[in-house]
């Protein structure tokens, strides 16, 4: 009986976590889940990372991501540092791990795929061949 | 009429054999005997009645029913993707990047062994002296629609320049947004340099 | 064996004469007995005299080597080459011993192959490992010797991070760079510039772990023939300047092809890399260039990417040479010629055009009525002319040098107009005894000459037989008289080729040389001239000056022979060609065409031998191949060419001259006497001035047509070499 007992109880604990009923339904609409964990940090962007043992491995650490992108949500927004915990690649919050800071490593941005911000190849070389220009009668006869 | 002799002589030997083993397999043969086959309904009274009440008020349906609820209410078995995600190797060959020293120098000297090792041959390279003299590209192209993550480049790299990062989410609209270009390369190290490095770290007493 | 002067004279008054074994003794010695020699129990015959390498190489072995190459003296310095010989206390450098009878040697004993290892642990102990960014990755002789033959381990570990020798980098001009913490002190170098290119300028300073390889003070390696230095250096300290970090050996694809940069033809290989000529180097013709070629053929690729003519031009209404495309270039040139006469129309083909270009616009041409076509260059036509193929032709053949024992030359600078010829001059004076003399004004030859003087009137006196060089002429076994073209195009070029004929006539009967010997000899300049004297161009502009014509087609035609002056008024210029040089700025009409690399081409070298090049790229932009513009433009003219085929073209070649078509054969020519005598009648008389070739030092040599005047690395070139000419050294 105990079990069940504990099981509402989290349930309306999550309940409240999330902001009472309102919040959790807004969250539910956004997320389609309830979770509890403890919050192990937030990146620069505002996405906030949660952490709970409680739930097997590949469930256990999640990413709420930030109000800002709504439910533009994408996995791409995710950046260098958090995903390498999320990714379970390493129990080390970036803050307690020893990650490389360099002052041109370059500003996480999300897929920008189908955006105007879209990567659109070009070609980073000069042309191979330079084409003959014909002088114009001023510099001919200044040359020749 | 020799050869008839030996026939003969065979065929009884066969036959003297075959009567001298056939006690034991045949034993052999009936203790291994089992029902593979729908058993027969039991035709008496009772089961007959279970069997019809199961039928009219559909219980094995309700069982069934009561699964799928109970399930509700247990933790699922899949994650929740894009806000869980499944676990990487530090070894995960995704998006490649072109790296830098911690100076801010791009690492690539254009030796070419990417390229020549590639087996899918997407990797296109031009270089040049650059005006410091160094060895450098000018064209470094990966075609990721060619390219078949096998990550043979990253192991021929001799400076750890191209590498296979950790993103697999760069999935495009377009075909040609895939064409990557040295600047998008580089664009690519400079955001995923911080775990690119750590992961070559944790990796590092294995390669 | 270096031609030393001192030497020379103890050798000679020894009256000993000693062939080094890597050199073809071309005199005939009595067949000496053979030497039984033992490679790996494998019993071989070879004369006395080679090296234990030769007769490994005669039973089919080949042993690893740095130093040993066999067009250069033996230095055995790099000690890779060591084997073991039985009876023989230690391994020998087989590259430097002679064989001796019935010796045994064994190139795969645990012996021969710890040698080999510890030689090449002690190279590679001082080699950087910086493979990934050598120019030489991928062909080098130490990645390959040291994967063979090297040890499967390092016991180099530098615990003391002492670092390993590094050298400083040496600035020897535009063309070579050094990295010479690379060099393991082959010599190759050294020995090529001092033996064939003849230039003191690369040597060595200090010894041991200080030894160092350079040219003493920071100077320009002043050869035009430097960059075969390159080609030797087994490892890659000195690698190629304009083609580096460009490309890997694995990733071109080689074409073989024939240089068009002078007259010889040299035999290339072009690199070609996505539709772009990596680098051009050489291959080994005997005949013609042996394995070297000239840094004006190595290097001037790079024009061949520049000022190029990528779409047909077509002048608008205010004079503007606009871009257009063939169909109206086509239609403007058709319309324009709707009232011309056939005599009222000319033709000038340039130097770099080819034999099937040639052919397609004489045909044109002549359907159209018009006789006058000419090239740039210019060749006497007067009495038997061009009429004769052996009064034009490098009759004696390049290789037939080293059978010569004098050479005359009369109005050339064969270093810069023909280097690899001049290399094979060299050679012969080193090791042949040649004797050189030179009519003309003086200039550095790499070897030294007898100078006769400047003027022609020297060449009068030895054809008057009253000249004191006349004795040695005459006393000669097999002389050789060449005369350049440049001298012929002096307003007495005829009668100078006259006078010149007439003396190697006078030589010829003299001397004692055998009926089959030909002393007459043409050196040309430009690569298209044999051919076009072979199809039946007139030689020289003077047909054009006086015709005044009202349309002029230039094929190729940049070296400004014709002005607008020398055309009627409001004439009508066709430019052909590759490149936009002065030909093209003073047309009407431009019609772009391809360059060497970019045509399956005949061309023909000064000795007469026709040989084919490989397209290696794609035209760029809409330029075609020349004969096929040509084709096309006569369907429009209504005087369609009866050819669509390149087989075609080459049939009609045929039909004109046979030898067009026998590709790497030298059709014997042999009618002096007959030219001589029909050359008899118009005689004019010759002229006072000295003779003075155009190219005389080696800023000159650069830039000399339309491909090398738009390639950058040339102009580098001429502008160190002027600067060189002023350094103190």
């Amino acid at each position: 009986m105990s079990k069940y007992i504990e099981k509402i109880s989290r349930l309306f604990r999550i309940i409240k976590e999330n902001g009472g009923v309102l919040g959790s339904v807004r969250t539910v609409f956004r997320m389609e889940e309830l979770k509890t964990g403890t919050l192990v940090g937030e990146d620069e962007l505002g996405n906030k990372y949660f952490h709970n043992p409680m739930y097997f491995v590949g469930r256990s650490r999640w990413v709420v991501y930030s109000d800002a992108a709504g439910h533009d949500y994408d996995g791409s927004q995710v950046p260098a540092e958090w995903h390498r915990w999320l990714s379970y690649i390493s129990d080390e919050t970036p803050d307690k791990a020893d990650l490389p800071k360099y002052p041109w490593l370059a500003k996480h941005t999300e897929n920008q795929s189908g955006t105007p911000q879209e990567y659109v190849p070009y070609s980073t070389t000069r042309p191979k061949i330079q084409a003959w220009k014909p002088k114009t009668e001023e510099v001919y006869r200044k040359h020749f | 009429m020799a050869s008839v002799k030996l026939f003969c002589a065979r065929a009884s030997a066969q036959c003297v054999l075959r009567n001298a083993v056939r006690p034991t397999y045949v034993a052999q043969e009936r203790s291994c005997y089992k029902q593979v086959g729908k058993p027969e309904p039991d035709m008496r009274w009772k089961p007959i009645m279970d069997r019809a009440s199961q039928t009219v008020f559909w219980t094995e349906l309700f069982s069934g029913l009561g699964i799928t609820l109970g399930h509700i209410f247990k933790e699922p078995a899949t994650i929740n993707y894009p806000f869980e995600k499944g676990p990487l190797s530090p070894r995960f060959r995704g998006e490649h990047a072109l790296r830098r020293y911690p100076s801010g120098e791009e690492r690539c000297i254009a030796c070419k062994l990417c390229e020549a090792i590639c087996p899918a041959q997407a990797i296109t390279i031009e270089a040049e002296a650059r005006a410091d003299g160094s060895r450098r590209t000018t064209r470094y192209d990966i075609d990721m629609t060619k390219c078949i993550y096998c990550g043979f480049c990253q192991e021929a790299c001799p400076v750890d320049a191209i590498v296979e990062g950790p993103n697999f989410e760069f999935s495009t609209e377009t075909r040609e947004e895939l064409l990557y270009n040295k600047e998008k390369l580089l664009n690519n190290g400079d955001k995923w340099e911080a775990e690119i490095a750590a992961n070559l770290q944790a990796d590092y007493l294995y390669r | 064996m270096l031609r030393l002067w001192p030497l020379r004279q103890v050798v000679s008054s020894a009256g000993a004469r000693f062939i080094p074994a890597c050199q073809k003794s071309t005199a005939p010695e009595p067949a000496p007995e053979l030497v039984e020699v033992f490679v790996n129990d494998k019993q071989v015959f070879v004369e006395p005299g080679t090296t234990v390498l030769q007769a490994c190489a005669v039973a089919g072995i080949e042993i690893p080597r740095f130093c040993y190459h066999e067009r250069l003296s033996i230095a055995g310095n790099c000690r890779m080459c060591l084997v073991e010989v039985e009876r023989s206390a230690k391994p020998i450098a087989s590259c430097a011993m002679p064989v001796m009878k019935g010796m045994k040697v064994k190139t795969d004993s645990p012996v021969t192959k710890k040698a080999r290892e510890g030689v090449m642990e002690f190279l590679l102990m001082n080699h950087p490992l910086d493979c990934p960014i050598c120019d030489q990755g991928g062909e080098c002789d130490l990645q390959d010797q040291s994967m063979n033959f090297g040890s499967d381990k390092s016991r180099f570990t530098d615990i003391a991070f002492t670092g390993k020798r590094a050298v400083e980098d040496k600035n020897v001009g535009p063309l070579v760079k050094t990295i010479m913490t690379r060099c393991i002190h082959c010599t190759r170098c050294i020995r090529f510039a001092s033996e064939v290119a003849g230039v003191e300028d690369l040597g060595t300073t200090g010894r041991g772990n200080e030894m160092q390889v350079g040219t003493y003070v920071e100077k320009m390696l002043q050869s035009e023939l430097s960059g075969n230095v390159i080609d030797l250096c087994p490892v890659g300290a000195l690698t190629s300047k304009p083609y580096a970090f460009t490309a890997r050996p694995w990733e071109t694809r080689k074409i073989e092809s024939i240089d068009v940069m002078d007259a010889l033809g040299s035999n290339i290989v072009v690199s070609m890399r996505t539709n772009e000529v990596m680098r051009v180097l050489p291959r080994v013709n005997e005949d013609i260039n042996e394995e070297w070629i000239s840094d004006k053929t190595r290097f001037a690729y790079d024009g061949l990417k520049r000022q190029r003519l990528t779409t047909p031009f077509l002048k608008d209404a205010n004079g503007q040479l606009m871009q257009t495309d063939w169909e109206s270039a086509f239609l403007a040139i058709a319309r324009k010629l709707q009232g011309v006469e056939g005599s009222q129309m000319a033709a000038v083909a340039g130097g770099l055009v080819d034999a099937e270009a040639l052919t397609s616009l004489k045909d044109l041409m002549n359907r159209l009525g018009c006789e006058t076509l000419c090239t740039e260059e210019i060749f006497p036509m007067d009495g038997s002319g061009t009429d004769f193929r052996s009064n034009y032709l490098m009759n004696t053949t390049i290789a037939g040098v080293e059978e010569a024992d004098v050479v005359l030359f009369i109005g050339t600078n064969p270093r810069f107009e023909a280097p690899v010829f001049n290399a094979r001059v060299r050679k012969s004076w080193i090791h042949n005894d040649l004797k050189v003399a030179m009519i003309g004004a003086p200039v550095d030859l790499t070897y030294e000459y007898e100078h006769l003087g400047e003027t022609v009137d020297v060449i009068e006196k030895l054809a008057g037989g009253n000249h004191p060089f006349c004795k040695v002429l005459e006393s000669a076994k097999r002389p050789m008289v060449v005369m350049g073209s440049s001298c012929l195009q002096r307003s007495d070029g005829s009668a100078l080729h006259f006078m010149v004929s007439t003396l190697a006539n006078r030589v010829k009967a003299a001397s004692g040389a055998d009926a089959e010997w030909r002393v007459l000899n043409v050196l040309h300049r430009v690569a298209s001239q044999v051919a076009a004297l072979d199809l039946g161009y007139s030689a020289g502009v003077s047909g054009v000056r006086e015709a005044k014509p009202q349309m002029l087609f230039l094929l190729g035609a940049d070296e400004g022979a014709i002005t607008r002056s020398d055309l009627a008024d409001g004439a009508f210029v066709v430019y052909q060609g590759h490149h936009g040089d002065q030909g093209a700025q003073m047309a009407d009409v431009i019609l772009p065409g391809a360059a060497y690399t970019e045509k399956d081409a005949t061309y023909v070298n000064t000795e007469g031998r026709a040989q084919l090049t490989r397209q290696a790229v794609t035209p760029p932009g809409m330029a075609r191949n020349d004969w096929k513009v040509l084709r096309a433009l006569s369907e429009l003219l209504g005087v369609t060419l009866p050819y669509d085929k390149l087989q075609e073209v080459r049939q009609r070649m045929a039909e004109i001259s046979p030898t067009l078509v026998r590709v790497g054969e030298i059709e014997e020519a042999n009618f002096f006497k007959q030219a001589i005598e029909a050359t008899k009648a118009g005689k004019t008389s010759l002229g006072k001035e000295p003779l003075v070739p155009p190219q005389q030092v080696l800023k000159d040599f650069y830039m000399t047509d339309s491909i090398t005047r738009a390639s950058p690395t040339m102009a580098k070139c001429v502008q160190a070499a002027t600067e060189a000419e002023s350094s103190v050294h």
